[in-house]
């Protein structure tokens, strides 16, 4: 029983890793602090894996675990010093549809994203994963119309941030 | 068109350069042990919840025989009882609010869960540093006025200390073991916890002020 619960989770949490792995690189600088951070997220996943009863979908309810890990649980090592990795965000765009400031443009906002606070940062994290306000307020118990607020106050900050 | 929306397309695009693990590094994964600050907060609660319970259990003997011979012994039986029952209810409470964290809940709802569990655990430490500082007041206070009889309880006289000095050594000596406990406690428990939840706080405090 417990073997077959294993090889479900494992399963599906390999399927839907991406998840995890974007918000790892979101919150966290290094690949030392990502790994540490992912591992986290698996063991807290892994403990409330028995509750899911799928009545939402399994990434749906990855989301609000990994995002509270993120948040919330994970204590920041002392290894994850403040740098800022670069190389770690690039944006492979072919080459004849985009120039080279559109892409210059997608690594500054990210960037931008990525300074934001922890709680505007998972905000917008939700928005680009197309995730509506609904979605986004029950995730952080918020209300919709104060998800909405905020997050076009953060649309603000961020156009100032790329348009000064 | 503006940049976030721009950013969101290009977004999924991007996912081929993220890292993959296969199922393997996943299922050990699941093998390992969480090291989050829910787990610190359990851990360092229940090292809290020992250290007082230990503090009266481990009275030593010649302590408990100069208060029975100071005619305190029904006093002290008394409010020993009083104050386990205290310790249970708080025991009770602190299990009851850690058992109501869970990942699953969302964002806000946890981080109050946590903080509610803290809480718990630092009227504990109050209760305790209050109870403390109350009962050192009371036991100088009644010492004071019977010095005469702890000087013979305590047989000063055979280690040849007058009874005049005896009095404020006696007082002094007290006062400043007891503010020196209180201070390093105090500060260990700002340490602490101000390293392990600064950070849940403040953004705890950001969620609040969405709402506003």
């Amino acid at each position: 029983m417990n073997k077959e619960l294993e090889h479900r989770f494992v399963t599906q949490l390999e399927e839907n890793q991406n998840i995890v792995h974007k918000i790892c690189r979101l919150y966290t600088n290094n690949s030392d602090a990502h790994n540490d951070l992912f591992q986290e997220i698996t063991i807290q996943l892994w403990r409330a894996f028995p509750k899911f009863r799928g009545d939402s979908k399994f990434s749906t309810w990855m989301y609000r675990v990994a995002l509270n890990t993120a948040i919330t649980l994970y204590r920041k090592s002392k290894r994850s010093v403040k740098t800022q990795d670069f190389e770690g965000v690039s944006f492979k765009i072919s080459s004849e549809a985009y120039d080279d400031t559109v892409e210059e443009q997608l690594k500054l906002m990210y960037s931008a994203v990525k300074n934001l606070n922890d709680i505007d940062k998972a905000l917008v994290f939700l928005y680009l994963e197309d995730k509506n306000y609904k979605e986004i307020s029950q995730t952080l118990g918020i209300s919709e119309v104060n998800a909405r607020v905020k997050m076009n106050r953060i649309k603000e900050k961020l156009r100032k941030v790329l348009n000064p | 068109m503006d940049e976030l929306e721009l950013l969101k397309q290009k977004w999924q695009a991007r996912e081929q350069d993220l890292p993959t693990l296969s199922y393997n590094d996943i299922y050990k994964l699941i093998l390992k042990k969480s090291s989050s600050i829910v787990k610190w907060i359990f851990i360092i609660g229940v090292l809290e919840l020992c250290f007082w319970i230990g503090l009266v259990l481990l009275t030593p003997e010649s302590q408990m025989k100069v208060m029975n011979d100071m005619g305190l012994k029904t006093a002290s039986v008394i409010t020993n009882i009083i104050h386990f029952a205290i310790i249970a209810v708080f025991i009770w409470y602190f299990y009851r609010n850690y058992r109501s964290i869970q990942v699953t809940d969302n964002t806000k709802m946890l981080m109050k869960n946590i903080l509610k569990t803290r809480k718990t655990v630092r009227y504990f430490v109050f209760y305790n540093l209050a109870t403390y500082a109350v009962s050192s007041i009371v036991i100088v206070t009644y010492f004071y006025m019977n010095s005469g009889r702890l000087y013979s309880v305590m047989d000063f006289a055979s280690r040849g200390i007058s009874p005049e000095n005896f009095d404020n050594r006696f007082l002094i000596g007290y006062i400043i073991v007891s503010v020196l406990f209180i201070g390093i406690l105090m500060l260990f428990y700002w340490l602490i916890y101000g390293i392990l939840l600064g950070r849940l706080k403040r953004n705890y405090k950001e969620l609040k002020r969405m709402e506003v």
